[in-house]
């Protein structure tokens, strides 16, 4: 029989098992890069993990956070993303920095103060070293600043956008000072600072390669790189030789989950300590895990719905108004998104210097709108809303409740298209006003706390995604711009956002919040924007 | 043709189609809507941070000088710098590799071990309790989506009963093995084995019924054909009739279905690697996409491109191997 000639079935098991030993040991070997044979050992005890380690003798404070990605870089000043400074910032230091709730305060620098229009002076502070044990000079500042603001010194930094006006820095002479020089008067760039800006050390960034910098870290800051798997996972320990006191949490790992349901699983099951972005559905599987809580801060992002200015319906300021007053924002901050929002009624949000106290948010009023709609001429108008899915909290569903509330209108029609966010944010910022969609979501987040840097982008002229265009705020933003005496121009920039809620050149939406997951072990407040700093954890109380 | 020659000739092939997905995956870039400089520059950044950005990774050069550029690099090993990361895409590529290497041959064991046997018994009871409930079971396993699966594993087995860790994967096998002949420490080994149960099965449940399916149905076939009756008309037991020769030839289609389902799990556990957080070629490949990270992209589905025609030249040749008819 022909079949007979084959080879035996043993035979053929063995070839089998061999491919699959091969195929399985090939997996292994192929590792190199950054798979190291670091082993685990705490991770037998999954479950218990974090509890064990923060055991013994009672000094470990051991301490995990979940984010949504990885940092994509080690390297401060070559990224520009949330997820990544959370890591990044915990190795490395600015100038000036902020408090939880963004008050700026000295960090590396023990004064600050200007010398004249477009020149200003950090006094750096004495006695700080690097993690390699290599004293802080004026000169690492400096070099750190102008790494970003110019391209010929090293890399070409998506952060020179976030020192603007910025020029360049230099060592004072005899002093232990670094003047930073602007192009005018350059109002905000102490906020800059404190926001933007890591210094690192000169020479140790010259004796390595680009990819060396993104991999390895060596900072001023409370915690020190101790292991980086990319994508895996990044550890640090305290660092004992820290300029303010050493951290209570010993040692710090961070982690990615980009599902939500996963980190919450995550956290209730102990795997973790802290959660980044728990979904509203979530929150409550959080607060009965006995384990956990929530801990929600309002951040520093605004959404809202940009109506292009030159566009019908949308060049009508009254339509614009009407489609304010169509939309019951009330009802999405409570029924979408449980309420972790707060309504804006202007493009600057509370807290921030130029907001305007006496502007409320656009009352719900149907009849209203349906008014200023006939008004404005474009009775039966049909419009479209696109969003990206999955970029800001509940983007889409947001989005769906306001082309719904819009369709209830009897003479206006509205419906949802869903973009991927990379092809519409490429429309918005390819400089051309035209590739833009009429009428889109979007989330904005501005870490500066100061209002130019939200209405400058968005809402002048020449503004990098701009979708309206007046006169009157191109000239008051130009004078804000200009204006030295802080209470002048606050007063500025509130008129600025009184124009900008009447003329309405968006749907002014909600504040979006960050909203975290926390073992009880752990005593931490959110912050505003969005920072995770583990330097403020401590042991909770009785834990 | 020898079996050298035939193998020298599958790979010849398996060169041009790697060089024909090189070519399509580079192309790709040209044709997909979406930037790659909206990603690395912020939103608000000047057109002149942007030219900027474009000049550094080389995007405005054009498209010939770049598509030679990336064959030469790609034939020195090189598959150029992640845009978002600026760290060679290559290391990152090969890092995540073992992660899903680990997963898609845990899942085909998983498979193996649990479908053939059934699908023989399923075949040899036939309209029987044991076979209705194989096929039922495949019928299941088919229909179930692996995302759901796996969430409900998570939480009925990690969650409510804390057997098994929610995600992650806690340490890779290789290491895993190092601390046992080291060492003579287990605990690796049982780590791993805890992290990558329930995706093994969560990514190896459709694979499952798909085998027993098919082995089922192969079964069925061979058993009804003439030379399984006359060997028993011949008085052959009917376990060698069964397990020797009607087995045999119901697996020679199996193999085929392996070796490709193999390059599919590859390619395809991002699902069940973004609900166990796993860190794979799979996630890499996704968040790559998201930040439409073309040497990223490009790199891992060469590598994926890469595995499947490995696969099939290896199944080829078992193949092959086992029916020798096929060199002819």
């Amino acid at each position: 029989m022909a079949h007979d000639e084959g080879p035996s079935r043993r035979k053929f098991l063995t070839a089998a098992g061999a491919a699959a030993a091969t195929a399985s040991v090939a997996g292994c070997t192929g590792g190199g890069g950054q798979e190291t044979t670091t082993t685990e050992t705490d991770t037998t005890t999954e479950g218990t993990e974090t509890t064990e380690e923060n055991g013994g003798d009672g000094e470990e404070f051991a301490v995990t956070i979940t984010q949504g990605q990885m940092p994509s870089t080690l390297d401060p000043q070559n990224h520009r993303e949330t997820p990544t400074d959370n890591v990044v910032l915990h190795a490395y230091e600015g100038v000036l920095g902020r408090e939880q709730d963004g008050t700026i305060v000295e960090k590396l620098a023990t004064a600050y103060e200007r010398q004249e229009p477009g020149r200003i002076r950090f006094t750096i502070r004495e006695g700080v070293t690097f993690h390699n044990g290599d004293q802080l000079t004026p000169q690492d500042v400096a070099f750190s600043i102008n790494r970003i603001v110019q391209e010929d010194v090293g890399i070409a930094s998506p952060q020179s956008d976030q020192l603007a006006g910025v020029t360049g820095a230099e060592v004072v002479d005899g002093e232990r000072a670094v003047d930073v020089m602007s192009d005018g008067i350059n109002p905000v760039v102490f906020s800059l600072f404190a926001t933007y800006c890591d210094v690192m050390q000169q020479s140790w960034v010259q004796e390595r390669s680009k990819s060396e910098v993104a991999q390895q870290m060596n900072g001023t800051g409370p915690f020190q790189l101790e292991e980086y798997q990319s994508d895996v996972k990044v550890e640090f320990s305290n660092y004992e030789d820290y300029w303010r006191e050493p951290a209570a949490v010993t040692s710090l790992t961070f982690r990615a989950a980009s599902e939500s349901s996963t980190r919450v699983n995550q956290l209730v099951e102990g795997e973790t300590d802290i959660v980044v972005n728990v979904p509203p559905q979530d929150v409550s599987r959080v607060r009965n895990s006995g384990s956990a809580k929530i801990s929600a801060a309002p951040s520093t992002r605004v959404i809202y719905n940009a109506m292009k200015y030159n566009v019908e319906p949308f060049s009508s300021p009254k339509f614009r108004r009407a489609m304010n007053h169509a939309v019951n924002l009330d009802s999405i901050i409570e029924n979408v998104l449980s309420g972790f929002a707060d309504p804006t009624g202007q493009p600057t949000l509370e807290g921030f210097f130029g907001y305007n106290s006496d502007v409320n948010p656009y009352p719900y009023d149907v009849e209203q709108a349906e008014q200023l709609v006939e008004e404005s001429g474009h009775a039966g108008a049909s419009i479209t809303l696109h969003t990206p899915v999955g970029r800001y909290l509940k983007d889409l569903e947001v989005a769906q409740a306001v082309a719904n509330q819009i369709d209830q209108l009897s003479n206006v029609s509205c419906s949802v298209q869903q973009r991927d966010f990379g092809t519409l944010a490429g429309e918005l910022t390819d400089g051309n006003l035209e590739t833009s969609p009429d009428f889109y979501l979007i989330g904005w987040g501005n870490a500066t706390f100061d209002a130019s840097q939200t209405i400058i982008p968005l809402l002048t002229t020449d503004g990098a995604l701009s979708s309206y265009s007046n006169e009157e705020v191109d000239s008051m933003m130009e004078q804000a711009q200009s204006q030295g005496d802080q209470d002048q121009r606050e007063q500025t920039l509130q008129s600025v956002n009184q124009t900008l809620h009447d003329q309405a050149p968006w749907i002014f939406l909600n504040r979006q919040y960050s909203v975290y997951g926390v073992q009880n072990r752990i005593q931490w407040q959110a912050r505003r924007d969005e920072r995770i700093d583990a330097y403020a954890m401590a042991p909770a109380d009785g834990q | 043709m020898s079996m050298g020659r035939f193998l020298l000739k599958r790979s010849a092939q398996g060169i041009l189609v790697v060089w024909g997905v090189v070519t399509v995956v580079f192309g790709l870039r040209y044709v997909t809507p979406g930037n790659p400089i909206t990603f690395v520059a912020p939103l608000d950044a000047s057109q002149e941070l942007r030219q900027q950005i474009a000049t550094e990774l080389g995007l405005n050069r054009p498209f010939y000088v770049q598509y030679f550029d990336y064959l030469l690099n790609l034939l020195q090993g090189d598959m150029g710098y992640s845009y978002i990361r600026g760290v060679e895409a290559s290391g990152l590529i090969f890092a995540r590799l073992p992660a899903t290497l680990e997963l898609a041959v845990a899942a085909s064991i998983v498979a193996v071990v649990i479908s053939i046997p059934l699908g023989v018994i399923s075949a040899t009871r036939r309209h029987e309790p044991a076979d209705y409930a194989a096929t039922s079971f495949s019928l299941v396993g088919i229909s179930t989506p692996n995302f759901w699966l796996g969430i409900m594993l998570v939480l009925i087995l990690s969650v409510q009963f804390s057997l098994f860790p929610t995600s992650r994967r806690g340490i890779g096998l290789y290491p895993a093995l190092t601390m046992l002949v080291t060492q003579f420490q287990v605990s690796g080994l049982i780590t791993w084995l805890n992290h990558i149960t329930l995706p093994a099965i969560t990514l190896g449940t459709y694979f499952t019924a798909l085998i027993t399916r098919l082995t089922r149905s192969g079964m069925l076939d061979e058993l009804g054909k003439p030379y399984v009756r006359s060997s028993r008309a011949k008085g052959l037991p009917e376990t060698l009739v069964r397990y020797k020769h009607a087995l045999r030839n119901t697996l020679i289609p199996v193999i085929t279905v392996l070796g490709l389902q193999l390059g599919t799990l590859i390619g395809g556990a991002v699902i069940t690697e973004a609900v166990f957080a796993w860190p794979g070629l799979g996630t890499l490949l996704i968040n790559a996409i998201n930040a439409r990270d073309w040497p990223l992209i490009q790199g891992s589905l060469i590598v994926i491109g890469m595995g499947f025609v490995v696969i099939n030249i290896f199944v080829d040749a078992l193949y092959a191997y086992i029916n020798p008819q096929v060199v002819h």
